[in-house]
């Protein structure tokens, strides 16, 4: 046992919290799972921002849009072309990761509000986009169905166990493919590269191919994240990825430590659980439509400054201080 | 080493704890005291300025309902969820109405792309979960195969446009027409229903709602008035476009050039007035409605409703949408209460399909619903507003068209609708 080495060790651990989560999937009620399904996608949408601002520096505040692309890209695949939801989501991944790349060549270049800026552009004007193509079905889109669950997991296997399985697994393997990649000699590439790009350029990165990898990357992981996402909802269209979401995937990683990839999943956990949080006060304490409606807005912007103030390396890195 | 094997220790401990906790149980949200109902719709937002008031119009008429009694005993409670007009909100609060507020069935929800998504995500048809009187004209919600369990309350846009094009090819014969319609699901079941209909159009525009402007509403409407003669504009979107367009209009000079005609979802006077179009430019325009006029004290619907929503909807204006909430919180007491004693899903499904079709409602044009139609109300009539923002039957008297969403023909129809019950408490069964 002493002689594992630190990726075995990694592809335990994974496989440990997936077999968890698979035991905590068949204990809790179906709204959980379903809550559950979107921390998982989340989590995968905030480690994408994670790899791509943490780790190569670059700063992306349009992940909404890669999420579109990668959601319409499965959407069609399962409605249009009738491909089984496995194979949709991993067209969803590689149309995202082209998209990725073009995009990567066109703003590699590009650093700080120049790179947020153009990002920006691409998440308010890519949804609505899609109004012009009618194959991509107007305000109304394109329906996601990954269908009933296989018949051999019984007849008690609920939609959102199934959900939950997929999401799940989904995040549970890409971001285990991208702590591996991390801990190579990309990793290090792409911290060098965000701490000082010419000290790195000097030890002979090739930091503009490194910024398009990790863009193409990252844009892989979203479009995977989208098409979870538009899988929960079952269909995918314009208004499905708003700005707000691009921002609130941007809170749940400043929230995580941007710098670390580990413990990203309490990113996708505050999420999902500041809605429940504000539903929960205003039903304790009672309050009007408007108090109601602008909770969870006031809760996540409260976090974002508590985080940035008290623990800008995630709360991580808060614990590690105490040793 | 060691913080890996403790992490490790932790996890399959957690696990452990966890493969002894019992599964949980639903609850259909039925005792013998309470109904519980739920509602999914956006209530912030631009769209939330624009309905926001539909669940609070619900409630007051459930409250109005709970004081004289309520359903065979049983008091209704209406969960409220806002959607902010998004999908995935929509998705995650209907799931949440269903598994977390345990509601019986769901009432009044609105939009269309936010709402098939939601019924799907819920998994309503799966669980049976009765999902009525849904605020949408889209006709694929009439798909029982695909929604078995949705009832949708407005006539389908398709309907409206074919009932047009009949309107327009009797009244207006020899005029030319142009179409200025919405470019998403609404305005293009609206094309389709006037190609159905029969009517040659001159111009066609379809715009996207988040890209109309001042300054091409302003050049739209200088290219339509190239047209000879007085054309017909037929306005088929929301009622700020109508309002938009209005405004160019007024400042182009251009009002007395065409004959206005506006869809039912954008030619409401009083939304038209507070946006700001002049009370001149909607005098003579001519709407297409299938409910009474808001404003029309003498109606008994309205006036009953207006009573109800000065006592318990406090400091809200009553119009076309207090209205429509009213309206379907009413439909769903004559449902709950023909569904029987003995409450069931499946019992207030059928029972909207076999007694729908006769339930005293607020609308001058038929109920349609039964085993094979979920779609309600199936008709229109035509009217003219005055300056006061009144909508007069066109002509000076009431003529309701029928049809349906399909190649069917558009029909003059007789229909006179039932009496309000007395003091508007339902006594059906």
């Amino acid at each position: 046992m002493h002689n594992f080495s630190a990726n075995k060790k990694r592809l335990l651990l994974f496989v440990l919290f997936g077999w968890l989560l698979l035991l905590v999937g068949d204990r809790v009620g179906e709204l959980r799972q379903y809550q559950g399904s979107f921390v998982a996608t989340y989590t995968l949408a905030i480690a994408s921002i994670i790899l791509l601002t943490g780790y190569s520096g670059q700063l992306s505040l349009g992940h909404s849009a890669l999420m579109a692309v990668g959601a319409y890209a499965g959407a069609l695949s399962i409605n249009n072309a009738h491909l089984h939801p496995v194979i949709a989501l991993i067209i969803a991944t590689l149309v995202a990761g082209l998209f990725g790349l073009i995009l990567g060549f066109g703003v590699a270049r590009l650093s700080g509000p120049y790179l947020a800026g153009t990002t920006l552009a691409l998440a308010v004007s890519l949804p609505s986009l899609a109004n012009q193509f009618p194959i991509l079905g107007g305000e109304q889109g394109v329906a996601f169905d990954v269908g009933a669950p296989p018949a051999r997991f019984g007849e008690a296997f609920s939609q959102y166990k199934w959900f939950f399985w997929i999401s799940s697994l989904a995040a549970l393997i890409m971001i285990w493919l991208i702590s591996n990649l991390l801990s190579s000699k990309y990793g290090r590439s792409f911290r060098a590269m965000r701490d000082n790009q010419v000290a790195a350029q000097l030890t002979g990165i090739n930091t503009g191919r490194l910024k398009v990898t990790a863009f193409t990357i990252s844009a892989g992981m979203a479009g995977l994240a989208g098409g979870l996402l538009v899988m929960l909802i079952s269909g995918v269209s314009p208004s499905a990825f708003p700005l707000s979401l691009s921002f609130s995937l941007l809170t749940g990683a400043v929230v995580t430590g941007v710098y670390s990839l580990k413990g990203v999943m309490l990113g996708g956990l505050v999420l999902v659980a500041i809605p429940e949080i504000a539903d929960s006060v205003v039903n304790r304490i009672g309050g009007s439509e408007g108090f109601t409606a602008t909770l969870p807005g006031f809760l996540v912007s409260a976090l974002l400054i508590a985080a940035v103030l008290f623990a800008p390396n995630g709360p991580g890195q808060l614990l590690k201080k105490k040793h | 080493m060691k913080r890996f094997s403790i992490v490790s220790a932790v996890v399959a401990a957690g696990a452990m704890v966890l493969s002894i906790m019992p599964a949980q149980a639903a609850d259909p949200g039925v005792t013998a005291t309470e109904i519980k109902l739920g509602v999914s719709t956006p209530l912030t937002g631009s769209a939330g300025l624009a309905y926001g008031k539909v669940p609070g119009a619900m409630k007051a008429y459930f409250d109005y309902i709970n004081a004289n009694g309520g359903v065979y005993g049983r008091k209704i409670k209406l969960v409220v969820r806002d959607d902010k007009y998004l999908p995935t909100l929509a998705a995650t609060q209907t799931t949440n109405l269903i598994l977390k507020d345990n509601v019986f069935a769901l009432v009044g929800a609105l939009g269309t792309a936010t709402h098939t998504k939601a019924y799907a995500a819920a998994a309503l048809a799966a669980k049976n979960v009765p999902d009525l009187f849904v605020n949408t004209g889209f006709s694929g919600f009439g798909n029982t195969t695909k929604f078995p369990t949705t009832f949708t309350v407005l006539p389908s846009y398709a309907m409206e446009a074919k009932i047009m094009s009949k309107f327009i090819k009797e009244k207006f014969a020899g005029q030319a027409v142009a179409l200025v319609a919405q470019d998403d699901e609404f305005g293009v079941d609206g094309v389709n229903g006037f190609k159905a209909g029969g009517l040659t159009i001159a111009s066609t525009t379809l715009y996207p709602t988040s890209s109309i402007t001042d300054a091409r509403a302003k050049a739209l409407l200088t290219g339509l008035s190239a047209i000879p003669g007085k054309p017909v504009v037929v306005l088929f979107g929301t009622t700020d476009v109508t309002a938009l367009i209005f405004k160019a209009a007024e400042s182009l000079n251009l009002v007395s050039k065409f004959t206005w005609i506006a869809g039912s979802v954008g030619g409401d006077a009083n939304t038209l007035l507070a946006l700001g179009v002049k009370s001149t430019t909607i005098d003579g325009a001519i709407a297409a409605s299938f409910f009474p006029d808001a404003k029309d004290t003498s109606d008994e619907y309205v006036s009953q409703f207006m009573k109800i929503n000065e006592k318990y909807n406090k400091g809200v204006s009553f119009d076309n949408i207090v209205l429509q909430g009213m309206n379907s919180a009413m439909l769903t007491v004559q449902a709950l209460r023909a569904a029987g004693k003995n409450l069931t899903r499946t019992g207030l499904i059928n029972a909207v399909q076999d007694k729908g079709a006769t339930f005293a409602s607020a609308g001058r044009v038929p109920l349609n619903y039964s085993a094979t139609s979920h779609i309600g109300y199936n008709g229109y009539w035509f009217g003219q507003l005055n300056a006061n923002g009144e909508l007069k039957p066109y002509g000076g008297t009431l003529s309701i068209f029928t049809t349906d969403s399909a190649a069917g023909a558009v029909e003059a129809s007789t229909f006179t609708r039932p009496a309000m019950p007395k003091n508007g408490i339902p006594t059906n069964s």
